[in-house]
C-alpha cells in the first residue's frame, strides 16, 4: 500500500492543467500552480524545452496556431514547420531521436527535426502527450481515452466516462520503467503499467485533478510524484520500495487472483450449462410459438451485411447505407453500432418500433471525414414476442471514401482544379485501390487503362474525377484541396510510394488564399495603428490624473470632478479600443491559421521528400513576402522554375 | 477503537436470494462455525473452512430455486436444523444433511418469505400469509400489498404469538391469529425484518426493519400500539437494505448492528450510551449483499462478518489480520496454502476450458444443419426500479451474475438520463428518429471489465407515460441479451402514503359509468405507481398519494361504477382526466367524467411551491457569486471588507455548491410545473392560454410570489 508522503491544502482553486514544478531561486523547488485563469500568450498553446536533432543548444519549442517554432536561449528562431491544425500538446521523445507534437484535428504527428516521419490518427481531440520509456509515449484524448504508443503502434488504450486531465510518466513501483500516471476529472489518480495498461496503483481526490508533476519537493534527494486537485489539495507520493515488489494496492494479489480464477470458472460453467440447455432444447419438438418467446431461433440463422451508397430523396440527404438482414423469418430487434468518430457519441442505435420489425434493417451512415472506420455491429436477433435475443457480433470496415457515389463521367462539368502525377503501377492495381476505398456498385466493370471514373460527393455534391492514362499518369480533378490530398495520401500508402512530386492547380482556393494574405497585411497595419493609439491614450491618462490630483490638492472640486469625468471617458475609450484590438487579433489569428493550413495542404498533396521541400519553400516565400513565388511552389512543388 | 476488517473469499455458489445464508451455531464461543447456503439452482450447501480450504459437509441435489433459508429447532436448544423454502415446498435438513422434512404447502404461489420458531412455521407468498403449527394450517391472512418479509416476536419471551408482516405499501402489519391488530407506517417499503439483538431486545418486543430506499429503524411492538425508538435515514444515498444481523464485532460487550445493502455496502453500527446507533465501519463489495451474519468461520478465535452476495460469493470480513507478526515460517505456510488453492483452481480451469471448447465446436457445427435450433441461454437479472423521494427521480439498478458487456436503454417517452457517480460505464447517446420508431431515448452503456451491477438515474415528467426498456447483454458465450421493461406511469412522481391533510382545498374528478371494480382498479394501477396489481378485497377502496416533488396530494376512492379522485393540484387532476378518458375509449367503455375545480387550490399549490422556488433561486444566485467572491478574497487577502451576507456565502461555499450539484435542473422542473399548472387551470375553464406562457416565464424570471399569484388570477 502506497500512502501519500505529504498532503497539504491550498485554500484556492487550481486551474486544470496549470501546474508545474520549478526552481525559482535556483535551489528550492517550488510548486507553481495557476490559481486563476491564466492568460495564454498569443498563439502559443504548448511549449516544451529540449535539444532537437543536430542543433546543439537547448530550444524552447512553441506549438501554436498551426505552426511549430523553436527558439534558442537568445531568442533566435532556429526551427519552424507547419502542422494541420492548432497544436495542443508537445512532447519530446526518442522516436529515433526526434521531437514530436500533436494537434487538434485528432492526429499525432511525429517530426524528426522539421520533417514529419509519422502520423497517427486518433478519434478525438488529443489533449496531452508524455514521453515514457524509449520510443514509447502516452497520450490522452478529450473523450476520456488514455493509452500508450510505441512508435506508431498502439500498445493499449482504455476509455473511461471521465476525462483525463493530466498524464505523466513516473516510475512509481521502482522497477526501472515509467508508469503512465493519469489524473482524472472525477478526482481519481491511477498508475498504469506502460506495457499492459493494468492498474498498479490508484488514489482518490474529492475533486477533479488539476495536474500531475514530479519533483524533489521535500528536498531530501528523492523525487516525488505530486498530484494537485482543482480544489487546491496537493498530495505527494514516494516511489514504492523494492520490498513491496510492485504490490501497491492493499488487497493481496493472491486473493484477487483467486477471485479472478473463480469468476472465470463460474463463467465457463455457465457457458457449459448454456450448451447443455441448448442441446436439450434441440432434442425437443420443432420450433413453436413458445420457443420464439424464449428466444430460440433456427441454428442456421445467418446475418448478411452490405454497404452501399444511397443517393437519398427529398426527405433524406444522401448517405452511405449499411443493410443488415437475417437469412430466415427471424427479426432484428435492434442494432448497436460501435464506431469511433462518425457518430455523436461512440455508438449508434437503431431500434424500430414494435410494428415495424422486420428481418432487415437499413442504417444510414454519414461519416463526417474521409477516414476508414471499423464498424462493430451488435445485432439482436429473435422473434417478435421474444424477451431474449441472440446477439450477433461482427465487424465491417467502412471504406475511406464511402461518401462518394459513382456517377457517369460525362454528366457534370469537370472541376477546373486538378492535381497531376505519375505513378509506376498497372491500371489493375489502381482499380483495386478504387474497390478498396470507394463503395462501388457490384456490377461496376472498369476496363483497362486509359480510363476515367467520376464520383459525386454526398456531402456537398462536388465532383471528383480520376483519370489514368496508359503512361501511368493520373489526373485527379476536384475543387476540394483536402480531398485531393486525401486521395494522394491514400494512394501513396496503398502503393507504398515513398516520394511523389505532384503538379497542382486550384484557382479558386489560391484566389481565396491571396485575399487572406492581403487581409493579414491589413490586420497587421491596423494592429500597429491601434497600439500607437493606445500609447497616446495612456500618456493622456497620466497627465489627466496629475491634473485631477492637483485640482484636489488645491481644493478646486469642480475642476477635479470634470477631470475625473474626462478620465472616465478616456478609460471607456481605452476599453473599447482594447475590444477592437482583441477582435482584430482574433481575426488575424484566424487568417494566419488559414495561411498555415494552406501550406500544410500544399504539403499533403505531395509525398515524402517533395512534401518537405514544399513546406520549407513556402515558409521561405512567406518570409520574403513573395506571394507569387508561394503560389508557384504550391502549383509545381519547387521554388526554381 | 478503529474497526479493521479484512476480506476473505470462501466459496462461490449459484445466484442467491435474500436471506439464504446462515451460520450453524458453534459448539463453544469463537469456535469455527459451518456455513449453510441455498442458491437459485436449488442446492443447499453446508461447508466449513479448514486451513483456508472450503470443506463441504453436505450438498443437496439441484431443484427449485431457494427463496429463503432459516435455522430452527426445539425452543431453548441450539437452533441447528436447516429449513429451506423452494417453490411451495418447505424442506428440513439436519446439520449433517439428512432430510427429515418435506412439507408441500397448499399455497398456489411460490413462497417468498419464511420464519421459524419452534414448531411454528410462518410463511408468505406474494399476498398470502399462512401460519402452520406442526405443519397444520392455523391462520391465514390476505394482505393488501406484496409481503416482503415476515417475522414473529419471540414466543418464548412473550405470552402471545405476534407475527409481523413487512408489506410493500410502506406498512408493517401486526397480526393476531388471522386478523390485523394494527398497522405501522414506516418511511419506505420495508424489505427486511429482524428481532433487535436477535431476541427482541429488553422487552422482547423490539423489532428492526430495513427499507428498500435504505432506511433503518427500530420499533417496539406492544400489544396495543407501536413505539418508534430510532430511525437512520439514508443521507449518503446508499442502496436498499437486504439483510441485517446483530453481532458484537467491535468487542465491547454490546451487540452491534450489521447491515447489508443492495449496492454492495456492508455497514456496522454500534450503539452509544443512549442506545442510538453510530456508524463504525463500512466496506463496499461489488454486488448486492443478500445475507449477513456475524460469527466465526475462517479461523478459531477471530470474529468476522460473513456475507453472501447476489452472484453467490460467500465472503468473510474478518478481524484476523492478513499480515501476522509471527515467525517467518508461518507466513510461508499461509502462502503455500494459497499457492495450492491457486494451482488447483488453475488445473480445474484448464479442464473446463477444454470441455467448453469441445462444446463450442459442437455448437458451431449445429449451426450448419437446417433443422437444429439455437436456444438463448437464460441468465437472471436482479433489477430494481424505484422512485427516490429526495430528488423525485427514478433509479434503475441492474445486476447480473456475470460481468455485463453493454446495456441499451430505450424509451418511448421523453425522459432524462442522469449521470450516477458510482457507475463507471461509458455512456453514449444515439440520435433517434422519434416520429417513425417511437424512440425518445436511445443510449448505450458500455461497461468496464468486471462490472456486474449498473445503476442509472432517470427523471420523468408527469403526464408523459410509456415504457422504458433495458436490453442487457452480459459477457458470456453464446452472446445473448435480455429485455426488461419498466413502466413510466402518467403520475410517475407520486408515492403511496397513508395519511393526508384533509383541510387542503381540493379539486375533484368523478367518474361514473358501467365499469367493474377490477376495471377501475386496473386504471388506477395504470396511472399511479406503488398500487398492488391485484384488486384489493372489499367493495370500496381508498388510496392516498403524495407528489414527491411538490408535496401535493391525491386521494383516490373507487368502487364498482364510481371513482372519485381528489387533489389539491389541478395538474394532477388534468392528467388523470386525460389518461382515464383515453383508456376508457380504448376499451370502449362509456365514462361520465365530471370535475369540480376549486379556484383556491391554485393559490394553495403556488404557495406550496413558493418556498422551494425561493430556495432554489437564492441558491442559484449564491452559487453564481461564489467564484467572484473568491477572486475578491484572493485580491484583498481577507474577507473583512465584505458584508456579512457575502462572507457567509464564502464560508458555506462548498456546501452550497454541493447542494446545487445535487439538484440539477431543479429550477427548470419547478418552472415546468408552474407552467403546467397555469395551462391546466385555464384548460378546465375552456380557454387556451398557451400564448401567454412566455409572459409567465418572464414573471418567473423576476420571481415574486404576489406577482405570480396576481398573474394567475388576472389571465
Amino acid at each position: 500500500m502506497l500512502l501519500p508522503v505529504f498532503t497539504l491544502k491550498l485554500r484556492h482553486k487550481i486551474s486544470p492543467r496549470m501546474v508545474a514544478v520549478g526552481r525559482y531561486d535556483g535551489t528550492h523547488p517550488c510548486l507553481a500552480a495557476a490559481t486563476q485563469a491564466g492568460k495564454v500568450a498569443d498563439g502559443a498553446s504548448a511549449m516544451v524545452l529540449g535539444t532537437l536533432g543536430d542543433i546543439p543548444s537547448p530550444l524552447a519549442i512553441i506549438g501554436g496556431n498551426c505552426a511549430l517554432q523553436g527558439f534558442d536561449h537568445a531568442g533566435n528562431d532556429l526551427f519552424w514547420t507547419v502542422t494541420g491544425d492548432n497544436v495542443h500538446s508537445l512532447a519530446l521523445c526518442d522516436f529515433d531521436g526526434d521531437g514530436k507534437k500533436e494537434s487538434e484535428d485528432f492526429d499525432i504527428r511525429v517530426f524528426k527535426e522539421d520533417e514529419i516521419v509519422a502520423e497517427m490518427t486518433e478519434t478525438e481531440i488529443i489533449t496531452s502527450l508524455c514521453p515514457m520509456y524509449g520510443s514509447r509515449f502516452g497520450y490522452a484524448l478529450s473523450n476520456g481515452t488514455v493509452g500508450v504508443y510505441d512508435k506508431t503502434a498502439r500498445y493499449w488504450r482504455i476509455k473511461s466516462k471521465n476525462h483525463a486531465m493530466s498524464i505523466h510518466a513516473f516510475d512509481l513501483n521502482s522497477d526501472g520503467v515509467c508508469e503512465l500516471i493519469t489524473g482524472w476529472s472525477n478526482g481519481k489518480v491511477d498508475a498504469r503499467s506502460d506495457r499492459t495498461g493494468e492498474v498498479i496503483f490508484k488514489d482518490n481526490f474529492s475533486s477533479a485533478v488539476a495536474g500531475v508533476v514530479e519533483g524533489d519537493y521535500r528536498m531530501d534527494g528523492h523525487v516525488q510524484l505530486i498530484c494537485c486537485s482543482v480544489d487546491g489539495e496537493i498530495r505527494g507520493y514516494l516511489p514504492g520500495t523494492a520490498e513491496m515488489r510492485g504490490n501497491l494496492l492493499d488487497t493481496s494479489i493472491e486473493q484477487d487472483l483467486i477471485r479472478e480464477l473463480s469468476q472465470k470458472k463460474q463463467n465457463l460453467l455457465l457457458e457449459l450449462r448454456n450448451y447443455e440447455e441448448n442441446a436439450k432444447a434441440e432434442s425437443s419438438s420443432p420450433l413453436n410459438e413458445a420457443d420464439g418467446h424464449r428466444g430460440i431461433i433456427p441454428a442456421n440463422t445467418k446475418l448478411h451485411t452490405a454497404l452501399s451508397v444511397n443517393l437519398g430523396n427529398e426527405t433524406q440527404a444522401a448517405h452511405a447505407e449499411l443493410c443488415i438482414s437475417t437469412s430466415n423469418d427471424t427479426i432484428i430487434r435492434a442494432v448497436l453500432i460501435f464506431a469511433e468518430g462518425i457518430f455523436l457519441g461512440e455508438s449508434h442505435v437503431v431500434h424500430p418500433s414494435i410494428h415495424n420489425l422486420s428481418s432487415s434493417i437499413r442504417v444510414p451512415i454519414t461519416p463526417p471525414k474521409d477516414v476508414p472506420v471499423d464498424l462493430h455491429l451488435k445485432t439482436f436477433v429473435g422473434y417478435r414476442c421474444s424477451t431474449q435475443f441472440h446477439v450477433f457480433e461482427l465487424t465491417r470496415q467502412l471504406p475511406r471514401f464511402s461518401m462518394y457515389a459513382l456517377t457517369s463521367p460525362d454528366s457534370a462539368s469537370k472541376p477546373l482544379s486538378y492535381v497531376n502525377f505519375t505513378i509506376a503501377e498497372r491500371a489493375q492495381r489502381v482499380v483495386m485501390w478504387l474497390n478498396q476505398n470507394f463503395l462501388l456498385p457490384e456490377d461496376t466493370n472498369i476496363q483497362n487503362a486509359p480510363f476515367q471514373v467520376c464520383f459525386t460527393s454526398l456531402r456537398n455534391g462536388g465532383q471528383l474525377y480520376i483519370k489514368i492514362k496508359l503512361s501511368g499518369e493520373i489526373t485527379v480533378n476536384t475543387d476540394d484541396i483536402d480531398l485531393a490530398g486525401d486521395v494522394i495520401q491514400s494512394m501513396a500508402s496503398f502503393f507504398a510510394i515513398e516520394d511523389l512530386q505532384v503538379e497542382a492547380e486550384f484557382p479558386v482556393y489560391f484566389e481565396e488564399l491571396r485575399k487572406v494574405l492581403v487581409k493579414v497585411d491589413e490586420y497587421h497595419s491596423v494592429h500597429q495603428k491601434l497600439s500607437a493609439d493606445m500609447a497616446d491614450n495612456s500618456n493622456l491618462i497620466r497627465s489627466l490624473l496629475v491634473r485631477a490630483e492637483d485640482a484636489r490638492l488645491m481644493r478646486d472640486m469642480k475642476t477635479m470632478k470634470s477631470r475625473y469625468m474626462e478620465l472616465y471617458d478616456l478609460n471607456k475609450d481605452l476599453l473599447n479600443g482594447y475590444k477592437i484590438r482583441c477582435n482584430n487579433h482574433t481575426e488575424l489569428l484566424g487568417n494566419l491559421k488559414a495561411v498555415n493550413q494552406a501550406i500544410q495542404r500544399a504539403g499533403r498533396l505531395r509525398v515524402g521528400k517533395p512534401k518537405n521541400q514544399v513546406i520549407t519553400a513556402c515558409r521561405d516565400a512567406i518570409r520574403s513576402n513573395n506571394i507569387n513565388m508561394l503560389f508557384r511552389i504550391m502549383r509545381v512543388g519547387t521554388a526554381s522554375s | 477503537m478503529d474497526l479493521n476488517l479484512n476480506r476473505a473469499d470462501y466459496l462461490q455458489v449459484g445466484v442467491t436470494s435474500q436471506k439464504t445464508m446462515k451460520l450453524l451455531p458453534a459448539s463453544r464461543r469463537r469456535a469455527t462455525q459451518k456455513v449453510v447456503v441455498g442458491d437459485h439452482d436449488g442446492v443447499v450447501m453446508c461447508f466449513g473452512m479448514k486451513k483456508g480450504e472450503a470443506v463441504t459437509v453436505f450438498k443437496t441435489l439441484p431443484g427449485q430455486k431457494i427463496a429463503r433459508l432459516e435455522l430452527g429447532g426445539v425452543l431453548n436448544t441450539p437452533q441447528e436444523k436447516v429449513f429451506v423454502a423452494a417453490g411451495s415446498e418447505i424442506r428440513g435438513f439436519t446439520k449433517r444433511g439428512k432430510q427429515f422434512l418435506s412439507f408441500e404447502t397448499n399455497l398456489t404461489e411460490s413462497i417468498k418469505a419464511m420464519y421459524i420458531s419452534g414448531s411454528d412455521l410462518f410463511l408468505s407468498a406474494s399476498y398470502i400469509y399462512n401460519h402452520y403449527c406442526d405443519c397444520k394450517d392455523q391462520h391465514y391472512y390476505l394482505s393488501g400489498d406484496k409481503i416482503n418479509d415476515i417475522i414473529c416476536l419471540p414466543v418464548e419471551r412473550l405470552p402471545r404469538i405476534t407475527p409481523v408482516l413487512a408489506c410493500q405499501d410502506r406498512v408493517l402489519r401486526v397480526l393476531q391469529g388471522s386478523d390485523v391488530t394494527y398497522e405501522i407506517e414506516v418511511p419506505g417499503p420495508p424489505t427486511v425484518l429482524a428481532l433487535h439483538n436477535g431476541n427482541g431486545g429488553d422487552s422482547g418486543e423490539d423489532l428492526m426493519f430495513g427499507t428498500s430506499d435504505g432506511k433503518l429503524g427500530l420499533i417496539q411492538i406492544t400489544t396495543s400500539k407501536p413505539i418508534h425508538k430510532w430511525e437512520i435515514g439514508n443521507e449518503k444515498k446508499r442502496g436498499g437494505i437486504l439483510c441485517v444481523d446483530n453481532f458484537d464485532i467491535v468487542g465491547d460487550g454490546v451487540k452491534d448492528l450489521l447491515v447489508g445493502r443492495d449496492d454492495g455496502m456492508v455497514e456496522v453500527y454500534s450503539f452509544d450510551n443512549a442506545n442510538e446507533p453510530v456508524l463504525r465501519f463500512d466496506q463496499a463489495l461489488s454486488e448486492s449483499v443478500t445475507s449477513i451474519q456475524g460469527g466465526c468461520v475462517g479461523k478459531d478465535g477471530y470474529d468476522e462478518i460473513v456475507v453472501s452476495t447476489y452472484s453467490g460469493w460467500v465472503t468473510g470480513l474478518t478481524t484476523e489480520p492478513i499480515h501476522k507478526e509471527s515467525g517467518p515460517g508461518e507466513e510461508l505456510k499461509i502462502n503455500q496454502e494459497m499457492q495450492n488453492k491457486i494451482s488447483s483452481l488453475r488445473s480445474e480451469l484448464e479442464h473446463l476450458q477444454l470441455k467448453v471448447l469441445q462444446e463450442r465446436e459442437k455448437y458451431q457445427q449445429s449451426s450448419q444443419s437446417s433443422k437444429a435450433k439455437s436456444a438463448v441461454p437464460s441468465f437472471s437479472i436482479n433489477d430494481k426500479f424505484t422512485l427516490n423521494k429526495d430528488d423525485a427521480s427514478y433509479s434503475l439498478t441492474l445486476e447480473v451474475q456475470t460481468a455485463i458487456d453493454n446495456v441499451l436503454i430505450q424509451s418511448d417517452v421523453p425522459i432524462d438520463l442522469l449521470d450516477v457517480d458510482k457507475n463507471s460505464a461509458v455512456v453514449s447517446f444515439s440520435s433517434c428518429d422519434s416520429e417513425s420508431n417511437d424512440n425518445f431515448l436511445l443510449a448505450t452503456y458500455r461497461c468496464q471489465a468486471n462490472t456486474t451491477r449498473l445503476e442509472l438515474k432517470i427523471r420523468s415528467i408527469e403526464g408523459q407515460y410509456g415504457t422504458l426498456q433495458a436490453y442487457v447483454t452480459p459477457r458470456i458465450q453464446p452472446k445473448t441479451c435480455q429485455v426488461r421493461q419498466y413502466l413510466i406511469k402518467p403520475l410517475s412522481l407520486h408515492q403511496r402514503t397513508h395519511v393526508i391533510d384533509h383541510d387542503r382545498p381540493m379539486n375533484t374528478l368523478t367518474l361514473t359509468g358501467q365499469f367493474s371494480f377490477a376495471e377501475v382498479h386496473s386504471w388506477v394501477v395504470f396511472c399511479l405507481p406503488e398500487v398492488p396489481e391485484k384488486p384489493p378485497a372489499g367493495e370500496c377502496v381508498t388510496f392516498y398519494f403524495q407528489n414527491t416533488f411538490l408535496d401535493t396530494q391525491l386521494e383516490s376512492t373507487y368502487k364498482k361504477g364510481e371513482g372519485i379522485f381528489k387533489s389539491d393540484n389541478i395538474s394532477t387532476i388534468s392528467i388523470l382526466k386525460d389518461v382515464l378518458s383515453k383508456e376508457a375509449t380504448k376499451r370502449k367503455i362509456n365514462l361520465n367524467i365530471s370535475y369540480e375545480i376549486n379556484e383556491v387550490s391554485v393559490k394553495h399549490t403556488l404557495k406550496l411551491i413558493h418556498p422551494k422556488l425561493e430556495y432554489q433561486l437564492l441558491l442559484a444566485k449564491k452559487v453564481q457569486l461564489i467564484d467572484a467572491l473568491k477572486e475578491l478574497q484572493v485580491h484583498e487577502g481577507n474577507t473583512n471588507f465584505l458584508i456579512p451576507e457575502y462572507r457567509c456565502i464564502l464560508e458555506e461555499a462548498d456546501h452550497l455548491q454541493e447542494e446545487y450539484k445535487k439538484q440539477p435542473a431543479h429550477l427548470e422542473r419547478l418552472y415546468g410545473m408552474i407552467t403546467d399548472l397555469f395551462i391546466d387551470k385555464f384548460k378546465f375553464k375552456g380557454t387556451n392560454v398557451k400564448t401567454k406562457v412566455p409572459l409567465l416565464l418572464e414573471i418567473l424570471d423576476s420571481y415574486d410570489q404576489n406577482a405570480l399569484i396576481a398573474f394567475f388570477d388576472a389571465a
